[in-house]
Formats: structure tokens, sequence, C-alpha cells
């Protein structure tokens, strides 16, 4: 089973179906099919290019896809997770680690297991609780998405599965941690899935970790989150993988009746971060806050591609995306609200705003809209500008040096973002994240 | 304001501009497209070898090029610009005085009351009627400043080198599919030339009028604003009702000197089966100042962009732009502002209205290249939905290089607000007329910048367009 010398892109175009289904023996004949189907609709897509206009920003060749082997499941044996540094303090309700392109542990403490909560290797799921997981499982997310979703949808491992109960609360969040520490020209497909049943209230936190690498990696992840009628969500990806990985997250939330899934997006490290995320608002009085920070230095690139589908009335979704950039640092961010007919009594809104730290730096904004009912309030905001002079001025009156005075005025930049995030815990992470940011 | 009874009275319960004259036409080329088509027009004209040149290599570009997947429906254009007239030459030679102008010519434009406006408070007129100028005249005491105002053909005929110096550095051929096929096939438009310190305080202008069945219009406008002189251009655009569906597609190109001031105005309200695609752009350079006025009203869709080049250090641009996208109508307007200078500053503000199943776009672009130092660009879009059916959209493009520059886009979509309605309407006004007065007042940054006749044919034309819009 070692498919480590092929290339994906040769593997994926010319894999069989049965090899694949080796590859992956022991899932469920529906799970079978499906990544097979996965890889037809990888085989049918068009390989994406700068003429697309979702791709016009971000050259899919920078994301180095096509240089790197399949990482096996086997790739790493030893949870050196920890050495790689997380973060560490967060309190936690249940852990998952990944280690390479498996699952290497998993934590959840019995009361939750007594609360019908579970916590678990999708694949493993996939056999234990098959029809839960089918029943989910690329729904928002299909693999005909695109070529990337197609991907993973075939290739998927270490995947993780988290199933939250009716009536369910868990105070502090549930964590995943997807380290990645081999230096080769690999690629991995993670994928998560969360389930979360009517009037649950929980967190999920996922972070990225990785050395710094000579070698160029892809790490090509998806994300489904399902709110039921009256849930609450918030899910938080902290992107802060090290040099030379290449970075493509997928995230698609389903929000039901009165429900509210939240999402923050933090890109910190990683050299080239595409991130694409939409939240579909299903039912009536439902709302999903989008929240994104991203802080470019050195040569990064940092592309957002967000919406937000307005497929029914009497629902709100608010984004607020904020990025400095220094160094070569580069940021895209294209935004959508898209208000469907019929879908009335629509509260959407969508800011981004960014901060320009060096000349050589450069921001892309995109926000659009699409309203196809009258009776909406909708309204979008972009701004590209840099330190507030006067702040800094202030700040430096009182004695503190210009590098110092700056990180002040980023930090506060940034505050609103912060403020608004529910889980003190990670917010306290976050800063530290940041802080390490600016001082380097 | 005006009762219905009244709007009734002056004859704007329908599309006004969309009665039909017998004509003949003194030369009509066959439909549709070809080398030999684009010869046929250069030889019409008597052009100089370069000219025929320039165009048929502009035809190659146009065919090289594909059809733009963005923006409108154009799915149904492939055919029929198959079908349309490329040149329909209504006249054998340009007149100078309007008693000289063929009877059937002269009483379209009396009845869209052109040369009435020319009395009143024009420096200059010119009118195209299907693919030439009919008639131009500039008022004397502006021709002894110096002020060229004559059509293309005869700006390249008798100021050969002003001409070839500009034409076509504004707008290059390649620039898009449109471009180069005016590039190809173009005919008619003006040729302005205000020299160095001249200030003309009231408008020159220009009126293009499509008669014929399945015609396309491509006039081109070259216009040339010496160091510190300040003019203004309005152009308006109308054409009959035809079941069958026109084409109009211009390329302005304008270039505004140093510390020169120049104002385009356009009002288009071409009937609803007309494709209305135009490339518009100004070089504006040191100090100067450009602002483009765009109001569309008409068509079936229009794609139309003006924008402003800012190459010199402090020039400033300003597009104001207003849609108003009636039933089965698409809008998809906005503006262009490209810096490249520093110190250079830039505002956009779009005002939209969709009304019933019409949809209207916002599509702009603010690009501040590296070096354009303090750049200041401020975009605001705001967007009102009448109906349940109407649809609008919004579309930005933001593209930073430079760490000084301060930018900032803005939009918001709403419908009518009912506690507005319902405070207007406890002073005793209808709801219909409630909804037309808050519309006005929605578009009243930019009608008060309009010169008066203008600002009044706008309010006209929304109340018209506004009426039956409360179900």
């Amino acid at each position: 089973m070692d498919n480590t010398a092929i290339m994906p892109e040769r593997m994926l175009t010319q894999l069989e179906a049965d090899v694949l289904a080796e590859r992956y023996s022991g899932e469920p004949d529906w799970l079978s099919d499906a990544r097979s189907e996965g890889l037809l609709k990888y085989q049918d897509l068009p390989l994406p290019t700068t003429r697309l206009e979702e791709w016009r920003y971000t050259d899919p060749s920078k994301l180095k896809w096509d240089r790197v082997s399949l990482a096996t499941r086997d790739t790493s044996d030893a949870p050196a997770a920890a050495a790689i540094g997380y973060a560490a303090d967060i309190a936690f309700s249940a852990r998952v680690v990944q280690s390479g392109a498996r699952i290497v542990s998993i934590e959840v403490p019995t009361e939750l297991i007594e609360q019908g909560v579970v916590v678990m290797d999708l694949a493993d799921a996939a056999r234990e609780h098959g029809d839960l997981v089918q029943k989910h499982l690329y729904q928002a997310a299909p693999a005909s998405v695109d070529r990337f979703a197609a991907a993973n949808a075939a290739l998927w491992t270490a995947g993780v599965f988290v199933h939250v109960p009716a009536g369910v609360e868990i105070e502090a969040p549930i964590r995943i941690i997807r380290c990645i520490d081999e230096d080769a020209a690999l690629a991995y497909f993670p994928r998560t899935l969360i389930v979360a049943e009517d009037n649950s209230n929980f967190g999920v936190v996922e972070e990225f970790v990785s050395p710094d690498f000579q070698n160029a990696c892809f790490n090509c992840g998806v994300v489904e989150a399902f709110a039921g009628v009256g849930a609450k969500v918030q899910y938080v990806a902290l992107q802060r993988w090290g040099h030379n990985v290449h970075h493509l997250g997928m995230q698609r939330t389903f929000a039901q009746r009165d429900s509210k899934l939240d999402t923050l997006v933090v890109n910190l490290g990683a050299s080239v971060s595409r991130v694409d995320l939409a939240a579909s608002l299903k039912g009536p009085g439902a709302r999903s806050d989008m929240l994104g920070l991203y802080f470019a230095q050195g040569d990064q690139h940092f592309d957002h591609s967000t919406r937000q589908n307005h497929e029914v009335p009497h629902a709100v979704s608010d984004l607020l995306y904020k990025g400095a950039l220094d160094g070569k640092g580069r940021s895209v961010f294209r935004g959508l609200i898209k208000v469907f007919p019929k879908a009335q009594r629509t509260d959407a809104y969508q800011t981004n705003n960014n901060l320009l730290l060096s000349r050589t730096a450069e921001a892309t904004s995109l926000p659009n809209l699409e309203i196809e009912a009258d009776d909406v309030r909708c309204s979008h905001a972009a701004t590209v500008g840099q330190l507030d002079k006067e702040e800094l001025f202030y700040i430096m009156s009182r004695g503190i040096a210009r590098r110092e005075a700056e990180r002040l005025v980023v930090f506060g930049f940034f505050g609103d973002v912060l403020d608004r995030l529910p889980l003190p815990g990670v917010v306290r992470e976050l800063r530290a994240a940041i802080a390490q940011k600016i001082a380097g | 304001m005006p009762s219905n009874e009244m709007v009734a009275d002056i004859g704007l319960e329908e599309y006004k501009y969309g009665f039909i004259t017998e004509s003949e036409h003194v030369f009509k080329a066959r439909p549709g497209l070809s080398a030999e088509i684009v010869r046929e027009i250069s030889r019409h004209k008597g052009e100089p070898e370069w000219m025929l040149e320039f165009r048929l290599k502009a035809l190659e570009v146009y065919y090289s090029k594909p059809m733009p997947k963005w923006g409108g429906d154009l799915e149904t254009l492939d055919a029929t610009l198959d079908e349309i007239y490329y040149y329909l030459k209504p006249q054998e030679k340009m007149e100078r005085s309007w008693d000289d102008v063929p009877q059937e010519i002269k009483d379209t434009f009396e009845k869209l009351g052109i040369p009435e406006a020319e009395r009143k408070a024009l420096a200059g007129v010119g009118a195209q009627y299907e693919s030439e100028m009919v008639y131009h005249s500039l008022k004397k005491e502006w021709a002894d400043q110096g002020i060229i105002f004559e059509s293309i053909e005869d700006g390249l005929r008798l100021h050969p080198e002003i001409f070839r110096e500009h034409f076509a550095t504004v707008v290059p051929v390649a620039d898009n599919k449109f471009a180069a096929l005016n590039s190809a096939v173009w005919s008619g438009g003006s040729f302005v030339y205000i020299p160095k310190g001249v200030k003309v305080d009231i408008p020159l202008q220009a009126y293009f009028r499509v008669n014929a069945e399945k015609m396309g219009q491509f006039e081109r406008t070259l216009i040339i604003v010496e160091e510190g002189a300040q003019a203004q251009y309005i152009e308006g655009c109308t054409a009959p009702v035809y079941s069958t569906e026109s084409f109009h597609s211009g390329v302005i190109e304008i270039i505004v000197k140093p510390n020169a001031r120049f104002r385009y105005v356009t009002i288009q309200n071409w009937s609803h089966n007309m494709y209305n695609l135009v490339t518009q752009r100004a070089m504006v350079h040191e100090h100067a100042t450009m602002e483009w006025l765009d109001g569309n009203l008409g068509s079936k869709l229009t794609m139309k962009y003006p924008s402003c080049y800012l190459m010199g250090e402090g020039a400033h641009g300003e597009i104001l732009s207003i849609a108003y996208a009636g039933d089965g109508q698409h809008q998809d307007t906005g503006g262009k502002v490209i810096h490249a200078a520093p110190n250079t500053t830039s505002q956009i503000t779009s005002k939209s209205i969709s009304k019933g199943t019409g949809r209207a776009t916002y599509r702009g672009l603010c690009k501040i290249y590296d070096g354009a130092e303090s750049a200041k660009s401020k975009v605001e879009c705001d967007a009102l939905l009448l109906n349940e059916d109407s649809r609008t959209d919004t579309f930005p493009y933001i593209e930073i290089e430079e760490q000084s520059a301060t930018v900032g886009h803005e939009a918001t979509v709403s419908k009518i607000g009912a506690e507005q309605l319902f405070y207007l309407m406890s002073r005793g006004l209808s709801e219909e007329e409630a909804s037309a007065m808050i519309v006005r007042g929605f578009i009243e940054p930019i009608a008060k910048q309009l010169p008066l006749e203008y600002a009044v044919e706008l309010n006209r034309l929304i109340e018209l367009e506004m009426e039956g819009s409360v179900g």
C-alpha cells in the first residue's frame, strides 16, 4: 500500500476505483462508492487556473499541489504533536490529535460519553454510526464543488466526527489538533464533520501546526458543520502551519431554524493559504457570524473566499474579516452576500479591513453583493489603509518605542474581532500567537 | 410635484422617443460584418491608408477575442451581431446650417427638441443619425477662441496631426472585444479640441439617434483638453422601439492635460431592445480633474464603466453613476479609477434603482499602483429595490499595492422604507406619488449635478418609470 512515489495528479487521473477501494479497505460500501464518485468528479472537473474568476488573484500552482505525493496513513509513528508546540493551555472538553496522515489520540471524558457525545475517527464513525454519518457527510461540501473538494472526497484520512445530541451543552471547546512533523513533499487530506442536534451548544477549535519545512507540502482540508434547530455552535480554525506548508481549506456550514453557527478563521502560518468558506442560512431565525483574522509577513499569500447564502427569509449573517500585511505579504478577500429570491427580511453585512504595514505589502478586496429579494438590509464595506499616524504618535509620546507602538496599534486593529469571540481561553491563546508574530 | 394627469398631458406616459421616421439612406451596407464591409466604410469616408489598416487590424483583434463571460447575458448577441447593419449613411454630407438638414431627419430631431436646446443654452451641438453626424455647429465666439468641435471624420480630415497623435492612445484596439469592433467599424462621433487656457462655461452637446431597424451604431469620440482649459460635453441617446435587437458600441477617449478640467455627461435612454456596450476612458494628467456623470435609463443591457486613469501627480477623477433598471432591463454599470501617480484622488458614487424584474449591477475597479503615494479613493454604492422580483448586485474590485494609500468602499441595499412612505402619505400624497418622491430624493445627489434641463428630464423619466410601480 505504498503510494508515496506517485504524484496525486497522476494518481488521481489514472487511479482505478478498485485500487482506491483497496487503499481504503474495510469501509462501508456507501463510503467506498462515494470515494469512487469523488475520484470520477476529480477526473471530470477542470484544472483551476487564474483564468477562472475565483482563482484570478491566487495562482493555483502556488499551492504546489502538483508536486507532492500522497501521505499514507502510516507516515508518522509517534505523536510528536506536543513537541511542535500547539496551544497547550486552552481548556478543552474532548481532544483529538492528528499526526501525519492519521489520528493518533482521542480523549473524551466519561461524562460526555454518558451524555451521548461522539468524538471519533470519521472512518470508525462511518462503520459504527453509519446512518448518522451518511446522512451528513458530503452534504454540505460535495465532491462537485471543485477539483480540490473532489480530491478530498476521494482521499480523506485522519477524519474527525463530532456529534452532540439534542439539548446537550458543553462548556469547554472540543479541540482538534492537526500536526505535520515530516519534512517531505507530501499531500494531506483531513476532513472534519460536525453535527449539532437541536438545541445543543458547544464549540470546536481546530488547530493546524507544523515546524518550518525545507520541502513544500500541501494540506487540503474540508470541514462540514450542521447546526440543528436552536443549536449554538462556534467553530474556530487556527492555522499556524510552518513555512513551506501550502494550505487549502474548505468550510461549509448549514444553519437550521433559530440556530446560531459562528465561525472564526485565523490565518497566521503557511506560505500560501486559501480558505474557501460558505455559510448557508437554511431556516428562518438562523444566524451566522463570520469572523476572520489574518497577518501575513515575509512572502506569505493569504486568500479568503467567503459566501453568505441567504436561502430563506428572516436570517442574519454578519461577516468581519480583518488583516494586517507586512513585508511582501499579500492578501485577497473575495466575499459574496447572496440573497435568493423570496429570502425577505434578510439582514446581511460584510466588512473587510486591511492594514498595510510595509511598502511592499499588497491587499486586494472584492466585497460582492447579489440580491434578489427586495425587503432586505444588506451592506458591505471594505477599506485598505495604513497605521494611523496620530494613534502611533500618541503612544510614542508616552515614551513607548516605535516598534512597540506599532504592535499596540495592530492589536487595537484586531481588537474588535477578538472581542466578539465567545471563547475566552482561545482569545488568550490567539493574542499570544499574534504577539509572537508581530515580534517576529 | 405634477400629478399623474399632468404627466400624461406632457406626453410622457410611454417611451416618448419610440417613434420611427421614414427615411431614405444614401448608402446602406449589407448586414453582417466582413473585411469587405470595413473597406467600404473606409472608402465612403475617403480615409487615409493608415486608418484603413488600423480598421482591418482591429477587425482581426475583434475576431480573435472571445465573447465576455461576465456581466450581462450576451447569449443572443452573436445572432444580433450577424444580422445588424454596420454602416448606414443617412445623407451625402454633414450640414452646418440646420435649414439644410433633410426634412425627415430634421423632423426627428425637432421632435427630440434638439434645435430648441441649442438655441437656449449650448455652446455647440452635434447630431448623429444612424452612422454619421448629420449636423454640427459651434457658436462663433467659441470657434474664435480656437475650439474645435467637429464630426470625428472631419476631425481626421481637417486636423490630421492632432488626431493621429491622440487617436486610440487612451483605448487601444485590443482593450476589449467591443473596443476592437468599434475600432474596425467606427463611424460618427465628435472630435473636440479645447486649446490651452480656454474655459467654456456652457456645455457642448451631441445627440445620438438610431432610427433604422437592426442597426449597429459605433460612434467614436476623441476629446483633447489642453493645459488649463475647461469644458463640458453632454451626450443623449435614443432609438425607436423595434421588435428586433439593435446594438450600440461607442468608444470615447478623453485626454485631460495638466491643470485642465473636463466633465462628460451621458443621459442614455435607448429603447429597451438595445444592447449598449460602451468603452469610455479618460487619461488625466498633473493636477487635472475629470468628471464622468453617467445616467443609464434605457437599453436592454448596458455594460459601461467610465474610467479615469490618473497619470499625473495630484490628478483627480470623479464618477457619478446612476442606473435605473425597469422590467427586463439589466444595467451593468459602474466605474474604474486607476491611480498611477502620487497624491491622486478619486471618488465613485453609484446609485441604482431596480424595478419590476429589472437588475442593476454595480461593477467597479479601484487600483492603486505601487508608488502612487498617498493616493485616496472612496467608493459609495447605494441600491434601491422596488419590487419583490427586482435584483441588484455589487461587484467592486479593490487592488492596492501602495502602503500609503487610503481606500474605502461602502455599499448599502434597501427598499423604500415603510416609515418614509407612511410619513409622506400622511401628508396627503398617494402611495405612488410618495414612492416617486422617495426615489427622486434617492438620486438627488446626482441629479443636482446635472444641467437644469437634464435634471428636469431625468426627474420626469424617473416619475414616468415609477408609474404603476406600487402594487
